[in-house]
């Protein structure tokens, strides 16, 4: 008998799951209150996030990114690249439709294509900097790249290759594709992906419906979505959103302030989701050997960088910034980032090896740092506080400056500025988005570090012509090791996405990558 | 009422604050560390990305050509497109100005209606319980920052007795009346407290005057003494302060608007700060000093026919 009742109780449970799986109700609507409004939801023009977090909602792509991170068949069923990496072949599903009615052919895929890699349009062009030529016979879709580019198929899954309607967005009013743009979207635009837009109200109100034509298919065999409508309503007080949610006016407030984490989650009427995400916050720091105003720079020594990260206790900036919600960076980029490579945490606290790091430095005499941050945040009024006092013992001085989110962008770009908080989320299912941000000098001066590894910026370069994922396995390997040693950064630690949701909604997601997806979400009362 | 030639110099008067305003703001977010195309590309794009978007929004032109085209356009009533939301500025601020000029009026309404009464109450009962009671409410009113106010009713009437929506607008005028009443109450405490203590004075002042003694003396009835005598003459300061409390409730706005999710031009002002879009913070500024000089206009209008002394300097 004792054998037989966990077998039982196995058996029972995954009727129970079997069950709950077929009892997904459809139909009904969700109010989903956001933090910003979105402008012109384009694949193409997408430049923020409230934009581009919500052109999957709109527009399926080629191929998706699955679950697990892993790519899965999307628009195309199957996908191939031939032995050179030279050319990708897919194939489109049959019988695909756009929420008109009109058929999705070759025409539309090579036509968005073609306006994705068109530099002069969008800011993502760049992705696309490979492709040669897209051409279309049939179902069968070829790309033809100038290089082999091993993040070709990331991109084909990347919200910048959503499929429009060419002959819907020609016909929309204006001269140019941006004015073209606005008045295909601002009338409620034709879409291949999940949902349509009903209505916008510019800085007040959304409202999707589902597309009765979208392809996928639910748990219960009949398309996707389950849901008939999704409202949106802009609140950018954190306070206010989440009151909304309280009253019960919404069912869902996205970007909980870590600090209201826990009382949320206590809540009996709400779920406190913490999506796992590609999200991290650091701090880079001016390599230089000069300071901007010329005088000399103590952190161009990268015995000094390590020092200080020795010296940040991680696990006390988790508890005070993000509520236990976070966890300590491994390697330059996040955990769920595929090619990720770090077994354990970065520079564990050590005030010891930081005062040795410091001597060998010939400044154990302590020194003055200026930390730049947000003006108004609370994050960053508690990080600097709290390095201020791990610092201290070591005899930096630490100085805050305060500006606002444009200033610290320009003060980035121009290198004028010591230490300063920062934060990035992937927007591409592959690593060579984020490892050319923050380690590529010829990009961007790796993240206006001014950090310029030779061995490092060749392994990046011929990382994005490999063609064998082994290799670029390890190249990827060996680029997080240089990082982590050189310390560029402040490795501080990666956050979810925190979103509150109703009991009574199940299903919604916020991918790694930022996307909010309610394809699959549901109402269950 | 005021004569016409009075009105035209007054509007006369306007034209010059009018390019004080655009001079000073187009400096003023030039001056400003980082720029639209910064802030556009949220640090993701390359510094070639960044200069093809200044290249295409005409930002890489000298200043002085720059201000020139901002002149120009702005005189052919064009004020070019906002970067952030990729639309024509005009067009973003009519959709978004009635929602704003409806938060002030209905907020101004409100605060006459709870200062009015009270200070005349107050007034004739003067250090009384009552007049007391009424001044340390107020003073209350006056100590706490709107957004505090607005946070503090929002939990208390709308999140916990659920009598009104938490923030938000309402699609029909009735709707907005209801969607709207705590962040147009949140802002009338604090400016009917100022008309009260201001009201409140000046109706001792006058209640205490030789002609309103003298009112009284030759047997006119109350009534005539309050609206002909005492009203009229202790208006002309609050009058004053109300035109005031107007222009500050237009910065006011900025706060109020974002803590109730409101789409006015005051959250749209902050949003265009934040992402340094230049065109639409200018086309913002003008409208802003629009709607102020109306008002001080107006206030002027209302003085002048108060009192008739002020016709004629």
């Amino acid at each position: 008998m004792k054998r037989i009742l966990p077998i039982m109780l196995g058996a029972t449970l995954g009727l129970l799951a079997a069950t709950s799986a077929f009892a997904i109700e459809r139909g009904g609507a969700m109010t989903f209150a956001r933090y910003d409004d979105s402008t012109v939801i384009d694949p193409v023009y997408a430049d923020r996030n409230p934009d581009l977090w919500m052109v999957t909602g709109l527009y399926e792509t080629l191929l998706r990114n699955g679950p697990d991170g892993s790519i899965v068949p999307g628009l195309a069923e199957a996908h191939e690249v031939s032995a050179d990496g030279k050319t990708i072949t897919l194939t489109l599903r049959g019988g695909l439709k756009f929420s008109d009615g009109s058929d999705l052919t070759g025409a539309d895929v090579v036509f968005s294509l073609d306006r994705a890699r068109n530099a002069d349009l969008g800011p993502w062009a760049g992705l696309l900097g490979a492709v040669e030529k897209v051409a279309a016979d049939g179902n069968r879709i070829t790309v033809s790249l100038k290089n082999p580019d091993p993040t070709i198929i990331s991109i084909l899954a990347t919200f910048n290759t959503g499929i429009m309607p060419k002959a819907a967005f020609e016909k929309a009013a204006g001269a140019t594709d941006q004015e073209k743009a606005r008045a295909f979207f601002s009338a409620g635009p034709v879409t291949s992906g999940p949902f349509v837009m009903k209505s916008h109200v510019q800085g007040s109100s959304m409202s999707f419906e589902r597309n009765p034509n979208y392809w996928r298919q639910g748990e219960d065999g009949k398309p996707l979505p389950y849901l008939d409508r999704v409202e949106f309503l802009v609140i950018p007080d954190d306070a206010t959103r989440i009151l909304k949610l309280q009253a019960g006016e919404v069912d869902a407030a996205e970007f909980i302030p870590f600090a209201r984490v826990g009382e949320l989650g206590a809540d009996p009427n709400l779920k406190m989701e913490l999506f796992p995400s590609t999200r991290i916050v650091y701090a880079p720091i001016n390599t230089r050997e000069a300071k901007k105003d010329g005088s000399k720079n103590p952190l161009a020594d990268v015995k000094v960088r390590q020092a200080l990260n020795y010296a940040t206790d991680k696990s006390v900036l988790i508890k005070l910034v993000t509520f236990d919600t976070g966890k300590p960076m491994t390697s330059l980029m996040s955990a769920a980032t595929q090619l990720h490579y770090g077994p354990e945490p970065l520079y564990p606290y050590d005030p010891e090896k930081a005062k040795q790091l410091l001597s060998e430095a010939g400044l154990s005499g302590g020194f003055e740092v200026k930390l730049t941050t947000l003006a108004g945040s609370a994050d960053d009024a508690t990080l600097f506080t709290a390095l201020q006092q791990m610092w201290a013992p070591l005899g930096v001085n630490l100085k805050v400056e305060q500006v606002d989110n444009p200033t610290r962008g320009e003060k980035n770009r121009s290198g004028d500025f010591d230490i300063h908080s920062y934060g990035w989320a992937n927007d591409v299912n592959d690593p060579a988005q984020v490892t050319g941000w923050l380690g590529y000098y010829k990009q961007r001066q790796a993240v206006g570090t001014g950090w310029n590894n030779q061995e490092f910026n060749t392994l990046f370069e011929a990382s994005n012509v490999e063609t064998d994922p082994a290799k670029r396995k390890d190249e990827y390997k060996r680029m997080q090791e240089i990082y982590a040693a050189e310390a560029p950064l402040l490795f501080l630690f990666e956050t979810p996405f925190a979103v509150a949701v109703s009991k009574s909604i199940e299903g919604y997601v916020q991918t790694p990558l930022g996307a909010n997806d309610f394809s699959e979400a549901w109402r269950a009362d | 009422m005021p004569s016409l030639s009075y009105l035209v110099a007054r509007l006369l008067q306007i034209i010059p604050t009018f390019l004080l305003v655009m001079i000073f703001i187009f400096l003023l977010v030039r001056l400003l560390p980082g720029d639209p195309a910064i802030a556009m590309a949220e640090a993701k794009a390359t510094d070639a990305q960044l200069e093809q978007i200044r290249h295409n929004l005409g930002l890489d032109q000298p200043l002085p050509m720059q201000f020139l085209v901002f002149v120009k356009n702005t005189l052919t009533g064009d004020l070019g497109r906002s970067i952030m939301l990729k639309a024509p500025v005009t067009e973003v601020i009519l959709s978004r100005l009635p929602t704003t000029i409806f938060l002030a009026l209905y907020s101004v309404l409100l605060a006459i209606l709870l200062a009015g009464p009270l200070a005349f109450l107050a007034a004739s009962r003067v250090n009384s319980p009552v007049d007391v009671a009424i001044r340390g409410v107020f003073q209350v009113g006056l100590s706490m920052p709107v957004f505090y106010i607005g946070l503090l009713l929002l939990t208390v009437l709308a999140a916990q007795l659920r009598w009104f929506p938490v923030g938000g607008y309402g699609k029909s005028f009735l709707a907005n009346l209801y969607h709207l009443i705590l962040p147009a109450l949140s802002v009338a405490l604090y400016t009917s407290a100022i008309i009260l203590r201001n009201l409140r004075a000046s109706l001792i002042e006058v209640l205490d005057a030789d002609y309103v003694q003298f009112a009284r003396a030759k047997g006119l009835s109350p009534r005539i003494i309050m609206t002909r005598h005492v009203l009229r003459n202790a208006l002309v300061s609050t009058v004053t302060l109300l035109g005031l409390s107007i222009g500050n409730l237009m910065s006011g706005t900025l706060v109020t608007e974002t803590v109730f999710a409101i789409p006015g031009v005051g959250r749209l002002m902050l949003e265009a700060i934040f992402a340094r879009d230049y065109p639409l913070i200018q086309g913002l500024t003008l409208t802003f000093a629009v709607l102020v000089s109306v008002v001080f206009l107006l206030t002027d209008v209302v003085q002048s026919w108060l009192d008739p002394r002020l016709r004629q300097s």
